[in-house]
């Protein structure tokens, strides 16, 4: 028994990474099995702590054993990525946990999956529970959401393996610091988009209104104002004496 | 042979397609990954009914043929098979249920062999009345009577067969066929389908002078009296004749009763030797000495016992039929070795002399009964006959394969359906091309040749530790081959395979270089497409594709959320 007293905690786990005893997993624990970790996609977990989830573990063969080749570190590589959105909502990032366990490590899963609800425990629970008053902090993990969603993320994601080992179409090669760089640049840009874009959901913003809540400068948003046009995720709405107003659309 | 009616192909890793029976080597390495040792050996008692057997003293073709060898070294799949058999032995006893028959019409097997035995385990658990007649006094064929005891115990062997009787087959020890028995007699017994699988018996003669002196004794003859458990006075300094596995068996044996010098003679050189080399390292290993290029001429005798073997020495002329290279005599080079017994070892050969003439193979050298290489039928109708019986002495594994194909056969024969229309085929399916990102691991579980003499406590800790050696070892093994139905996880797995829907798919190609098995491939319109005999059902690509145009069948992700979020409270 993990006593969990109202927290909601979650774990994900390969069906290949635990082994001999299922009856080591604490029955209260909420487990989803996949067939690897490397399967779960980085837009679920976030809509777990969209929907107020107070931990997320991940649970994967400990490198180099997968079932998959390299399915853990497909893992692996989407946590880090999860990590640097959690970073930009305000969200504590503690609250993704990743694990390796190997069938034969000395210690049993339910030391690992307690330390990790005790480790939630004094993050507390999550800012996000069911029924919380819409929040700042909601609009942000929202956003992550949908950055996690979108293309330009999952391309990227899906890539880094062949970016940073091979050698792209120039004959380039990234170094894993380079790639870092890139995906930190990357996700910052897709999470202020999409955070325009749920923010002008409910209503049509102005340049300036989305500034002030993005503390961003007028000419940075606009940047992506535009951009966003472009990818016909926002358009003009009306426009309130000389201020154009813009509105979201609906993306497919 | 009639042209192929209809074809049933089914896709196999290449270490189950290159085994002879098509045990399911990848589904069991998968279940010991998961520490599921017992679940292990049923998947292999699917196949065969001997993995302890078979653990032991297989020549292993799946090993042969596993492709991890292109990374490093070969899955240990041997030592794996004979550890959950030997797992499932320690903890507790193996007990097979009998099996309501089906059907009535009643089924001979002439040989307790692996051949024999294998066929009768098939037919049995198809339903069928089975009677195994066995001329020696105990069953397992050479399993029982000629592999030494130090590499197969006798106990391992009577386990598994006590295991195939349980299922209801009956078996009859002391019946000759020839003497006792014939075909005609079993017909009018009433039984409806026979299958041959008397092996070959004969130790091959050296054919030079000398041979009847006391003190030359045949390789298989000497092996069988001493696994009879009689008494064999074994010289102090013994020549082996013959360069193959049974020879090393031979030498070794002779060894361990007490001979002072052992020596193999062989009238190749080292290369050509077809004994195994691991088994030519564990003879070295046990002191025998090897003088290669030299076959004997004569045994010179005293007082009607064996004194010293002539030899001649050869050289190497050009390969042969058999594609190694031909010993060729040199003249005038005869020189003598005192001993005082010599074991010749050159092979066995088919005894036909309790047959009807008319099943025999006259285009082959040596004698065996002519059979379809397919279907295994004899030229009598509902006579079928497999083992080494037909391809000469083989091994455990090709017997185990030909029990399967004939009860496969008999089983069509009796209902009347098609011998050859529909019949499973199998072919190598992996999907590994480029092995270079695969990190090297270090082969990490060799099976010990002898157990330790172990206390109860010991034992326990002995096999934990076996245990997660074995769950190491298995995790090398790279699944190269399609779904290893192994059913590990039925509910989660069974048939999950992904899916694309096309007017989503832009063609990015990012499933195909996250997919580990190069299941997914652009298409000429640029869409992609899964290849389902290697899409295992992993799931990344659905996890990765930017336009989520990749599904999975049974675990999409709307699935895995909302389980997720089942306990979701307030
Ligand atoms: C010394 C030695 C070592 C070997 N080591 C290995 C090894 O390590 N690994 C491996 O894979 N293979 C090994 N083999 C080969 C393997 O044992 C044989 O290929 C295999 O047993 C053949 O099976 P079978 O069922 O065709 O015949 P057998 O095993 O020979 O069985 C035939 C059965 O038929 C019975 N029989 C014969 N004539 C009659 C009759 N007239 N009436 C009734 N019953 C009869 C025999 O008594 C016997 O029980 C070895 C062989 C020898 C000789």
């Amino acid at each position: 028994m993990m006593e969990l007293e109202n927290f909601n905690v979650v774990c994900f786990m390969c069906n290949w990474a635990f082994c001999q005893e299922e009856m080591q997993i604490p029955s209260d624990l909420n487990i989803v099995r996949v067939m690897c970790i490397g399967r779960i996609d980085p837009a679920i977990i976030l809509e777990t702590l969209e929907k107020g989830m107070d931990g997320v573990m991940l649970v994967g063969c400990k490198p180099p054993d997968c079932h998959f080749i390299d399915g853990n570190l497909q893992a692996e590589r989407a946590v880090k990525m999860l990590r640097k959105l959690l970073k930009l909502t305000g969200l504590e990032t503690e609250r993704i946990k990743l694990l390796w366990y190997s069938p034969t490590d000395e210690k049993t899963f339910a030391y690992y999956a307690k330390k990790f609800l005790k480790e939630i425990k004094e993050i507390g629970f999550s800012p996000l529970k069911r029924g919380a008053p819409k929040s700042k902090l909601l609009v942000n993990v929202l956003a992550a959401k949908n950055a996690a969603s979108d293309f330009r993320l999952r391309v990227l994601l899906g890539r880094e393996k062949e970016l940073t080992e091979g050698v792209n179409v120039y004959g380039e090669k990234f170094s894993v610091e380079e790639f870092d760089a890139l995906l930190d640049e990357i996700v910052t840009e897709e999470f202020v988009r999409h955070k325009i874009h749920v923010l002008t959901k409910t209503e049509p913003l102005s340049v300036k209104a989305l500034a002030d809540v993005l503390e961003m400068k007028t000419a940075n948003v606009l940047r992506h104002i535009v951009n966003m046009r472009r990818k016909n995720m926002i358009a003009l709405d009306h426009v309130e004496g000389t201020t154009p107003l813009y509105k979201a659309l609906e993306v497919k | 042979m009639t042209a192929k009616t209809e074809t049933n192909v089914r896709k196999l890793p290449p270490c189950r397609a290159a085994c002879p029976a098509h045990v399911n080597v990848q589904g069991y390495v998968a279940l010991i990954q998961r520490g599921k040792f017992k679940e292990a050996v049923e998947i292999i008692r699917r196949d065969m009914p001997f993995p302890a057997i078979c653990g032991r003293v297989c020549f292993s073709p799946c090993e042969d043929a596993c492709a991890r060898v292109n990374v490093d070294q070969a899955v240990a799949i041997r030592g794996l098979k004979r550890l959950v058999a030997d797992i499932e032995r320690e903890t507790g006893r193996i007990k097979s249920e009998p099996i309501p028959k089906k059907y009535g019409e009643k089924i001979a097997i002439i040989g307790a062999g692996p051949a024999g035995l294998t066929a009768a385990y098939e037919l049995a658990k198809l339903g069928y009345p089975v009677t195994v007649f066995e001329r020696m006094s105990e069953t397992g064929g050479m399993m029982r009577y000629c592999i030494p005891e130090f590499r197969l115990e006798k106990f391992v062997v009577a386990n598994e067969i006590a295991y195939i009787k349980d299922l209801g087959v009956e078996i009859k020890t002391g019946v000759e066929f020839g003497k006792d028995i014939t075909i005609q007699t079993l017909q009018d017994e009433g039984y409806k389908a026979i299958f041959l699988a008397i092996g070959t018996q004969l130790g091959m003669k050296l054919n030079v002078p000398g041979e009847d002196l006391e003190g030359v004794i045949n390789a298989v003859d000497f092996l069988r009296t001493v696994n009879l458990g009689e008494h064999v006075e074994v010289g102090e300094r013994v020549a082996v004749v013959g360069g193959g596995n049974t020879a090393m068996d031979a030498a070794r044996m002779a060894k361990k009763l007490g001979a002072k010098e052992v020596t193999i003679l062989y009238r190749r050189s080292r290369e050509e030797m077809p004994a195994l080399p691991h088994e030519v390292e564990l003879a070295e290993k046990d002191g025998i000495k090897f003088y290669f290029l030299v076959a004997p001429k004569q045994i010179i005798g005293e007082n009607g016992k064996v004194k010293a073997i002539e030899c001649l020495r050869m050289r190497l002329g050009e390969p042969d039929e058999s594609g190694r290279r031909r010993p060729i005599p040199i003249s005038f080079s005869e020189h003598q070795y005192e001993v005082d017994m010599v074991i010749p070892a050159l092979g066995q050969v088919a005894e036909t002399s309790c047959m009807p003439k008319e099943l025999l193979n006259k285009e082959a050298r040596a004698p065996s009964i002519k059979v379809d290489p397919a279907t295994l039928e004899t030229n009598m109708l509902g006579v079928f006959a497999g083992g080494d019986i037909a391809t000469g002495p083989a091994s455990i594994i090709e017997a185990v394969g030909a029990g399967k194909r004939a009860a496969v056969s008999i089983h069509r024969y009796l209902q009347g359906i098609d011998l050859r229309s529909g019949r499973e085929e199998v072919e190598e399916t992996t999907w590994v091309k480029n092995w270079g990102y695969i990190n090297k691991k270090e082969r990490r579980y060799e099976p010990p040749v002898e157990k330790p003499r172990l206390s109860f406590e010991e034992t326990r800790e002995y096999l934990e530790n076996l245990k997660q050696h074995a769950m190491f070892e298995a995790f090398r093994c790279l699944g190269c081959g399609p779904c290893a139905e192994c059913l590990a996880n039925l509910e989660l797995c069974e048939g999950d395979k992904a899916v694309v829907d096309e007017t989503l798919c832009i063609g990015c190609n990012v499933c195909a270089v996250v997919c580990p098995f190069g299941a997914i491939k652009k298409n000429e319109k640029e869409i992609a497409q899964v290849n389902e005999d290697l899409c295992k059902g992993c799931g990344i690509c659905a996890a990765r594709c930017p336009e989520k145009a990749i599904t999975m069948k049974k675990l999409p992700n709307e699935k895995i959320l909302s389980l997720a979020l089942a306990i979701v409270k307030g």
